[in-house]
């Protein structure tokens, strides 16, 4: 499999936040071939450990739910209406087709928008406010609950040996972790290794911080998706294609992150830089004061329109980031 | 209803309207007597009579709302300006494809780099550009060209009686001729099938068609405004879905012919077909054309209701859509009252 299906398959799987259940399952099988041993945790977080000679503990961390909504309300004559799980911006939710998991299984919705032709010149001045915005449930052939979680229904396809598509942020990273178990097939590490795909990290939930406790670490690399191709004033511009950004911040280990840098420009990979002055805005905020303090860095992929249904990555950053966590990991010393 | 799913899915915006025409030509051709494709691109059928001389026409256009590339920028990615009313608040978050073959995306700043006041802010034209995988306006050009059409690309569905998918306007009404041309027998009079371009951006494909035909009276085929969402009190709504066809009695430039009207809806009675007045008057059709073009053509538009329409992904009531045949059937097997 290459990682081009690899990402494909993975955006194509649907796990909101807390219902990441069929994501875990997918990677599981993707990664076992490659690692120890596998489990879950109580927090629906997924542990894939590779053993090394059991001198020190290194987490790569990637976060397995995407944004999406829940059933907030079943209305009259087949609507419903819906609140968003993380951040979803509606201008790029309107006139879109969603999949609503019932307990009886996944069935359709539409998120419905009026037609020009009946708006009133008010109506036309603003996007719908979260209360108004509804879905149509009237072609679903199950029941629709309230407390049901729903995602775009989309399917990720290539644009010009780009893949686009829903829940890249952070399925690209999860990749990423898989394609580097695979690389480390070849490359003995050190230390043992855990790759960790938690949960809930798109409403800042207890996943990844309940495993870095659980397993004791001594570093934690998390990797996850940035911005790219978008300036933002003040900021260095990140580009797609460009392969994995480092942040650098009061959540990163100085250290730690230079490190990787060195190790990064030894083995002839290019690396971006952002600057996060407070916050990541990555699970590494709370990797890094579990227990005593993790020394923690940040990996991003750069990815194109986040929290939207038509999320961009180059799969050649995927595997350049993967090939950073496995020279990183294969180099780990006590 | 053997070519919805198709027709739909094709992309065919005002203008570029020849891959939805080919493929009706293909379908209809060895079932009608004659077809020809005038010089505005509309495709003209005729069903012949048995004798009396006398013209019915239908019509449908086959055009839908989408986009044209306007411009190809420096970081590769296209401006892109809309055929017909698309409201810019349906465009972020959709993926698009560009002439027949180039697939892209309409993306917008993700949300964590707007400023509070932008999230609710309705996004600009020209500020949405369409990103096609290239970093270079010399990369896209070898792609795609300025002036090329862009349509959504969401695939047809049946669910629970409803279809859902995109340009119910208008190919449900070109689907509902091409099952007629199925289902009919020969009748007295001509029937003329119109599968007309350009209606959404001024109903200018049926503006060459009455001089064309002559015919003695028409009916347009639509898929039109619903309107009847959650947020919308009932007395607002255009038609509801399920409740069958929706027959107009006046719309933007026309108060269609009373004894049109009269007659689809006691046709309508006597068969027993569910049917429903549309109950807003805002929007025009190509009957505004027929009626006032050569020396005016009683017109009658009978539609099936859309919720959504102008958008990626509408909707319709798959019974409407039949009552819809039904209704039309029997208006040709009746149709020497409209002569009269």
């Amino acid at each position: 499999m290459d990682i081009k299906k690899i990402l494909v398959e993975l955006s194509n799987t649907d796990g909101p936040s807390g219902y990441e259940e069929a994501v875990l399952q997918k990677i599981e099988k993707l990664i076992a071939p490659y690692v120890d041993r596998t489990w879950h945790n109580s927090m629906s977080t997924l542990i894939a450990e590779k053993k090394g000679n059991g001198k020190g503990k290194l987490g790569v961390f990637a976060h397995a739910d995407e944004v999406g909504f829940v059933i907030s309300k079943i209305e009259e004559d087949g609507f419903a209406r819906i609140e968003v799980t993380g951040g979803i911006d509606p201008k790029v939710s309107m006139a879109q087709r969603v999949k609503i998991y019932t307990r009886d299984g996944a069935t359709s919705g539409v998120i419905g928008f009026l037609a020009p032709h009946l708006q009133k010149e008010e109506d036309r001045k603003s996007m719908p406010h979260p209360d108004n915005i509804f879905v149509d449930i009237s072609c679903s052939e199950k029941r629709v609950r309230v407390g049901d979680v729903s995602v775009p229904d989309v399917e990720a396809c290539e644009i010009n040996s780009k893949i686009s598509g829903k829940a890249l942020d952070n399925r690209s990273g999860c990749a990423s972790l898989i394609w580097a178990a695979k690389m480390l097939q070849k490359i003995r590490n050190e230390w043992d290794l855990y790759f960790i795909f938690s949960s809930e990290e798109e409403i800042a939930g207890p996943g990844a911080r309940t495993i870095a406790y659980e397993l004791n670490l001594d570093k934690a690399i998390v990797v996850d998706v940035t911005h790219a191709n978008e300036k933002v004033p003040g900021y260095p511009l990140i580009k797609l294609g460009e392969g994995p950004v480092l942040t650098i911040g009061p959540m990163v280990d100085k250290s730690f992150k230079d490190k990787i840098s060195e190790i990064c420009s030894r083995n002839g990979l290019k690396t971006q830089i952002e600057p996060a002055p407070i916050h990541s805005g990555t699970d590494a905020d709370e990797v890094q004061i579990a227990r005593i303090g993790i020394s923690t860095t940040v990996v991003s992929i750069p990815l194109l329109f986040m929290h939207s249904p038509v999320e961009t990555v180059d799969p050649k950053d995927v595997e350049e980031t993967a090939r950073l966590i496995a020279v990183v990991a294969a180099e780990m010393e006590v | 209803m053997l070519y919805l799913k198709e027709l739909t899915e094709i992309g065919g915006v005002s203008g570029d309207e020849s891959r939805v025409r080919d493929f009706i030509a293909s379908k209809i051709k060895d079932k009608v007597d004659e077809t020809h494709v005038d010089k505005l691109g509309n495709l003209i059928a005729l069903k012949k009579g048995k004798k009396n001389g006398k013209r019915f026409l239908l019509t449908a256009h086959m055009d839908e709302i989408g986009f044209m590339v306007t411009n190809i920028e420096d970081d590769g990615t296209l401006s892109f300006s809309p055929i017909g009313g698309v409201d810019p608040r349906v465009v972020p978050g959709k993926r698009v494809k560009i002439a027949d073959k180039v697939t892209g995306v309409i993306g917008y700043k993700a949300i964590h780099l707007q400023k509070k006041e932008e999230i609710f802010k309705v996004p600009a034209f020209e500020n949405l550009r369409i990103y096609i995988g290239t970093d270079s306006k010399e990369a896209s050009s070898k792609l795609v060209n300025i002036g090329d059409s862009v349509v959504f690309t969401t695939e047809y569905r049946e669910e629970n009686g409803k279809a859902t998918g995109k340009a119910f306007d208008d190919r449900a009404g070109c689907s509902v001729m091409m099952d007629l041309i199925d289902n009919i027998d020969r009748y007295d009079f001509d029937v003329y099938f119109a599968f007309l371009v350009q209606e959404e951006v001024g109903l200018r494909g049926s503006a060459v068609i009455a001089e064309q035909i002559q015919p003695d009276v028409a009916i347009v085929l639509e898929g039109t405004t619903a309107g009847d969402n959650p947020e919308v009190p009932e007395y607002k709504w255009a038609t509801h879905i399920g409740d069958g066809p929706a027959v107009t009695f006046m719309h933007r430039g026309y108060v269609v012919s009373s004894k049109v009207v009269q007659n689809i809806m006691s046709i309508a009675q006597k068969n027993g077909i569910p049917y429903q007045a549309k109950r807003r008057t805002a929007g025009g059709t190509d009957a505004a054309r027929l009626a006032g073009t050569w020396r005016g053509v009683p017109s009658g538009v009978i539609s099936v209701p859309s919720r959504y329409i102008h958008s990626p992904v509408s909707m319709i009531d798959l019974n409407d859509y039949h009552n819809t045949v039904r209704l039309v059937e029997k208006i040709l097997d009746e149709g020497e009252v409209f002569f009269k």
